[in-house]
């Protein structure tokens, strides 16, 4: 006879999209797992991780219980401890270097909002801290930051159905956010909307494309600044628009009057005339979108210009805040939205000066987060979360730790993460790991970095834990959904381990929810709905989108100092950076680097989503890896030839940083001057003592993160166009 | 009544969504996909290249090789046109393996029988469509009554001339495809 069955409305967690499932849950044990039919996104649908969500939730592997080192560090020597004893320690630990040391000396390191990250920040604000580090600086964040410097917010709503030309701007929803690649098949189908794609690969989404410039990589810069070229010699904008709502276009017309498609050609390796054709396509199909990707916030220094091109171009064609364009939400009116969460105001001022890389990544630290802030405050009364916009940076941190300089750091937080295996510069990362006095990780599994942790927590996943989607609190919409089951064993919530230690730290006051479900409660009371439970939220109302407004700016203007759309942008002008859009080469390339290209020939890809993975997660789950059980390096036909490389071949990746392997994939979707690896690879069945492979085959040990290469705005560093050679494993 | 299926190989993306949920649904083994993806391409000399994915299930052949051959009559065509195998008459001989020109028979060696995908007919009966046709982020699967003129199905081959897959072999799938 069947026992007690509920459906609960839950939502995964393995991408950013957060689809929504129903959980069939028989008397607390988790039976089946399906899309939401009513969720917007998925519409019912799942892809593979989705799909094979409890092979995740009772995995033979996962970390269950709080472990602690014993013996060497990384020798995989743990024993179980209680979480009362691990938190005792950690905190005593914790109180010790911020008395000694300050509490600079403390950082954490996040990946990809797997957890409530406002609640990281609350601590870290609570604790003195301005050293949070995220894979930020390569994902999203430069873009987010340009754009609402010149702009004032990011426009990164497009409304793809109401468009008559998308473009994908490298970024390839075909792998990685299938309910967005939906949505252009589907807007072609029925609109007739062009779908442009810029990509140097033929991805899965190239190979849908009306029309797909296969740039050189990393010159994404040079096609924008030719097609701003093309556009404003060809009066092809929005001459009202740039007359009434923008500054600084007369400036903007003479700086591109040398980026002409010709000077493209060279820099792109795409013919001239199909450069102008196609930014003739984008600026006379209006409304037009760009959607955001995630390659151009990965090309070293050259990252903040590609955003800064992109975004003049977006506002000079008239495609801002328009249906069918570049939608600026703004942050959702009436819930409390994470930066209302942080508690940022209690950082002191001296504590903010001393934000690791601040002196030189202005934009994406505090002296950029507060001068952008101040516009947003009066613009939109909200600002954006110091989580993801305001942090230190990654390669500096890594370099502190190991100099001592400026200051020491002692200890490192991790959650959501694993940086031996996503941070450029592997060899690097695990040296500064290594000299940690203190690590301590948090994750459902023991990872590389895990492996070297004095602590390593056990974490709830999807499944066991509430999730609230808000687009890290700077979308005008949330979904709430629920947890199916409470933790298995021992795990818990990032929240539940912030607040648990913040009370021990002497937080207490500022962690007064007790629950996720209980702040979650609180965030939502402001909409109004008047539910007793977050799960009568959940039940009865769901989803809150605040209603659609366009030209928001005809009532507000722009949140920039001007009021407008700052094509000149002052704001990058006040903080040192060029205020026009200029061209850059990434620090690795022919160009940029002759002498190092004689030895290294060919141009490194190292990134790019494919399923049926998400970043460095899921190698355990049998079921998706016998899908995809290698890493595999894309080579075209008449390289492999030339070089007697056979497909699955073992191929030697190597930059002058160190070299890794995998196999050979012989392809005609990259030319013959550019080979594409995957990255995130570490093999779980290899055992603790081997860190998992971690060296074998992460290309990450081939990426260079030296901060003279790195985006001077923002601090990204380059994994989209590196200098490498290849040869065929022998033996 | 004839159950069938159109695929849409201008959405599919090739995520493999279909066999791992198949699989989860069926309870199969970890090496077992009744609901394999095939990648085709890219052909052509970069850049101009073309490429597509290629979903195969069982294609329900109206005109089935793997029941005729079918020794113990466990290969059996339903009135509803959907082709399935009773687990307990199977003796595991293989030979519909041998037959079958789609090579979407798969043999289950801890149970000793052949096994492929039935169209998750006991979903069909409570009104569910097939895991595939559900879990398909692109919406790329339809499933539906090739009978009924109007349905979604019959109007899909209509609209996008689908076709079966090697229809040269005369075995009448029930499976149609909308190539690119």
């Amino acid at each position: 006879m069947a026992g007690n069955i509920e459906v609960k409305k839950a939502a995964c967690y393995f991408c950013h999209m957060n689809c929504g499932m129903l959980v069939h849950v028989e008397d607390g044990v988790v039976k089946k797992v399906t899309g939401d039919p009513e969720h917007p996104f998925n519409q019912g649908a799942q892809c593979p991780r989705g799909a094979s969500a409890i092979d995740h939730l009772n995995h033979i592997n996962r970390v269950n219980y709080p472990l602690k080192r014993v013996g060497e560090r990384g020798s995989g020597n743990f024993k179980r401890v209680s979480w009362e004893e691990a938190l005792e320690d950690i905190a005593a630990r914790l109180k010790k270097y911020k008395a000694e040391y300050g509490a600079e000396s403390i950082a954490t390191a996040g990946g990809t909002n797997r957890t409530d990250d406002w609640a990281r920040r609350r601590f870290f604000n609570l604790l003195g801290s301005p050293n949070v580090v995220h894979t930020s600086p390569v994902c999203w964040i430069p873009n987010f930051l340009i754009e609402t410097a010149i702009y004032g917010w990011s426009a990164f709503d497009p409304e793809i159905m109401g468009s008559r030309c998308v473009v994908v701007w490298g970024h390839n929803p075909g792998a990685s956010y299938l309910p967005e690649m939906r949505g252009l098949l589907e807007a072609r189908e029925k609109n007739g909307t062009k779908i442009i794609v810029i990509d140097p690969r033929y991805s899965e989404t190239a190979a849908r494309a009306d029309i797909w410039l296969p740039i050189r990589p990393g010159s994404d810069c040079a096609l924008a600044l030719a097609w701003l070229n093309v556009i404003i010699n060809e009066e092809l904008y929005d001459a009202d628009f740039v007359e009434n709502w923008t500054v600084g276009f007369e400036e903007l017309r003479e700086r591109v009057q040398e980026y002409t498609p010709e000077w493209a050609e060279a820099k792109t390796w795409v013919p001239a005339e199909r450069i102008a054709m196609a930014a003739r396509t984008y600026a006379t199909s209006r409304p037009a979108c760009i959607q955001w990707g995630v390659a151009t916030d990965q090309l070293g220094r050259a990252t903040s210009a590609v955003a800064q091109a992109r975004a003049v171009l977006r506002a000079i064609c008239g495609n801002l805040d328009v249906p069918g364009g570049d939608v600026m939400p703004g942050p959702h009116p009436t819930f409390i939205t994470d930066v209302e969460m942080e508690l940022n105001e209690l950082l002191p001022e001296e504590q903010r000066a001393k934000q690791l890389g601040a002196d030189r990544f202005k934009l994406s630290t505090w002296p950029g987060y507060k001068l952008l802030n101040e516009q947003l405050q009066r613009v939109w009364g909200k600002g954006l979360p110091a989580e993801w916009m305001c942090e230190a940076s990654p390669p500096v941190l890594w370099r502190a730790i190991l100099t001592g300089k400026p200051y020491p750091v002692k200890a490192l937080i991790v959650l959501a993460d694993n940086p031996l295996s996503s941070y450029a510069n592997s060899r690097l990362v695990y040296e500064a790991l290594n000299k940690l006095d203190l690590l301590v990780v948090m994750d459902y599994w023991l990872t590389p970095t895990a492996a070297l942790a004095d602590y390593v927590l056990p974490a709830a996943s999807w499944l066991e834990r509430p999730v609230l989607t808000t687009t890290y609190g700077v979308s005008d919409w949330l979904i709430a959904s629920e947890r199916a089951i409470q933790p298995l064993y021992e795990r818990k919530t990032d929240y539940d381990f912030w607040r648990a230690l913040g009370i021990k730290m002497g937080q207490g006051e500022y962690w007064p929810w007790q629950t996720n479900e209980e702040v979650f409660q609180y965030r939502l009371e402001s909409l109004g709905y008047g539910l007793e439970t977050y799960e009568d939220f959940v039940r009865g109302v769901r989803f809150d989108f605040a209603p659609r407004e366009y030209y928001k700016y005809l009532e507000k203007g722009f949140a920039t100092p001007s009021g407008k759309v700052e094509l000149k942008s002052s704001i990058l002008e006040t903080l040192g950076y060029d205020p026009l859009p200029h061209y850059v080469e990434p620090p690795f390339s022919p160009e940029a680097t002759p002498e190092l290209a004689r030895d290294y020939p060919l141009i490194l890809i190292a990134g790019g989503g494919f399923m049926p993975f998400f970043h460095s997660e899921h190698r355990q789950i049998t079921r998706l890896r016998l899908l995809h059980p290698e890493p595999r390096v894309a080579i075209n036909p008449e390289l492999a030839q030339k070089l007697a490389i056979k497909e699955g071949d073992w191929v030697w990746i190597e930059t002058p940083k160190g070299k890794v392997k995998q196999r050979a994939k012989i392809t005609t979707a990259v030319p013959p001057g550019v080979v594409q690896a995957e990255r995130g690879w570490w093999y779980p069945e290899k055992g603790v003592k081997d860190l998992f492979g971690i060296w074998e085959s992460n290309i990450n040990v081939c990426l260079d993160d030296d901060p003279d290469t790195c985006d001077p705005a923002c601090g990204s560093w380059c994994t989209r166009t590196i200098l490498c050679r290849i040869a065929k494993v022998e033996g | 009544m004839h159950w069938g299926m159109v695929i849409d190989l201008r959405r599919c993306i090739g995520c493999h969504a279909c066999t791992v949920a198949c699989q989860v649904e069926n309870k199969l083994p970890l090496n077992e996909r009744w609901n394999k993806v095939f990648t085709v391409g890219p052909e052509g000399e970069f850049p101009l290249v073309t490429s597509h994915f290629l979903p195969r299930p069982c294609m329900h052949c109206q005109d089935a090789p793997c029941v005729d051959g079918c020794p113990t009559g466990a290969s059996q065509r339903r009135p509803d046109g959907i082709i399935i195998v009773h687990g307990e008459r199977c003796i595991g001989c293989k030979f519909c393996m041998l037959v079958c020109p789609y090579g979407v028979r798969q043999f289950a060696a801890e149970k000793g029988i052949v096994q492929k995908c039935h169209l998750c007919y006991e979903r069909l009966e409570r009104g569910e469509m097939p895991r595939c046709v559900e879990t398909c982020q692109l919406k790329a699967r339809h499933a539906g009554d090739l009978d009924d003129p109007g349905s979604e199905v019959t109007a899909l081959i209509k609209q996008a001339n689908a076709r079966p897959l090697y229809p040269y072999l005369g075995t009448k799938p029930s499976v149609y495809y909308i190539f690119p």
